[in-house]
């Protein structure tokens, strides 16, 4: 797994491609972690995540709480269908703010 | 040709002509193996005439039963062994795990609600919606947990042998 970080007014943009499984969820952990401390607004791009499991959806859903505790907002784009499954096998579709494009996140 | 192999044959030509279908890897218990068996277990689902979308599936609960083991089992240790033995039966793939660590406790598979937003025991209820038979023993072995998912078709044709053996009797 690798991530890569952006930053735009008001927002920082993290990019995740690869596998995210139980070796690597800790690492994208701190990463969007880290990353919501620098913006209102995180928004991640899923678009080259070929795999995720349990762990890595746990991962998003402790910074999903941690936004929501500190008033923060984030939002993920470019699910491909593997991650949607994980997410309806998970029944967490709907806490999430999910969006197709980046330019729709940042419009959010 | 026997039994196993004529039901086969009724369920899935292509699987039974080629001959039964099993491998096994033995793996240590460490996190980076788990894309290189997830990759020999979506070939294997795929071979054995799953979907695209079930293999991912199937790839995905297998996946989730060995982080399970590494977590729980070993507690991260990474240099343990794991063995994991995969085959076609005469209605299902039928996956086999076999650790020497610590005792699973069956009280805590899915004890969580899928609802919540807790960090953890998701991996359970993945593992439950995805393989139609789960069955964990505790052996002398060690811990055995054996997944079990019907080949497409073998669902429809069991229900209706059921139907018309009720009709028989």
């Amino acid at each position: 797994m690798k991530t890569a970080t952006r930053e735009r007014p008001g927002t920082t943009i993290v990019d995740v491609a690869g596998d995210i499984d139980m070796g690597t969820s800790p690492e994208l952990r701190r990463t969007l972690l880290n990353s919501l401390k620098a913006a209102p607004r995180l928004v991640v791009n899923l678009r080259d995540v070929r795999y995720v499991d349990s762990s890595g959806i746990a991962s998003l859903v402790e910074v999903l709480k941690e936004a929501r505790n500190t008033q923060k907002r984030l939002v993920l784009f470019g699910l491909n269908r593997a991650v949607h499954e994980v997410l309806q096998l998970t029944r967490l579709t709907k806490i999430f703010e999910i969006r197709e494009t980046e330019e729709d996140a940042l419009q959010a | 040709m026997n039994c196993d192999s004529d039901r086969e044959a009724e369920l899935h030509p292509g699987v039974a002509a080629a001959g039964p279908l099993r491998f096994q890897i033995t793996l240590t218990s460490d996190s980076r193996l788990l894309s290189v068996v997830r990759g020999a277990i979506s070939e294997f689902a795929a071979i054995s005439g799953f979907d695209d979308r079930q293999c991912r599936r199937i790839t995905l609960a297998i996946d989730e039963a060995l982080s399970n083991v590494i977590r729980h089992s070993y507690q991260n240790r990474c240099d343990r062994q794991i063995e994991l033995i995969c085959q076609v039966r005469s209605n299902c793939l039928e996956f086999a795990f076999l650790d020497c660590g610590e005792p699973a406790d069956p009280a805590r598979f899915c004890a969580q609600p899928l609802d919540e937003t807790g960090r953890g025991g998701r991996g359970t209820h993945i593992i439950r919606q995805v393989m139609d038979e789960v069955r964990y023993d505790r052996v002398p072995e060690g811990n055995r947990l054996r997944l079990k998912k019907y080949l497409p078709g073998a669902e429809a044709l069991r229900a209706a042998n059921e139907s018309r053996r009720g009709e028989i009797g």
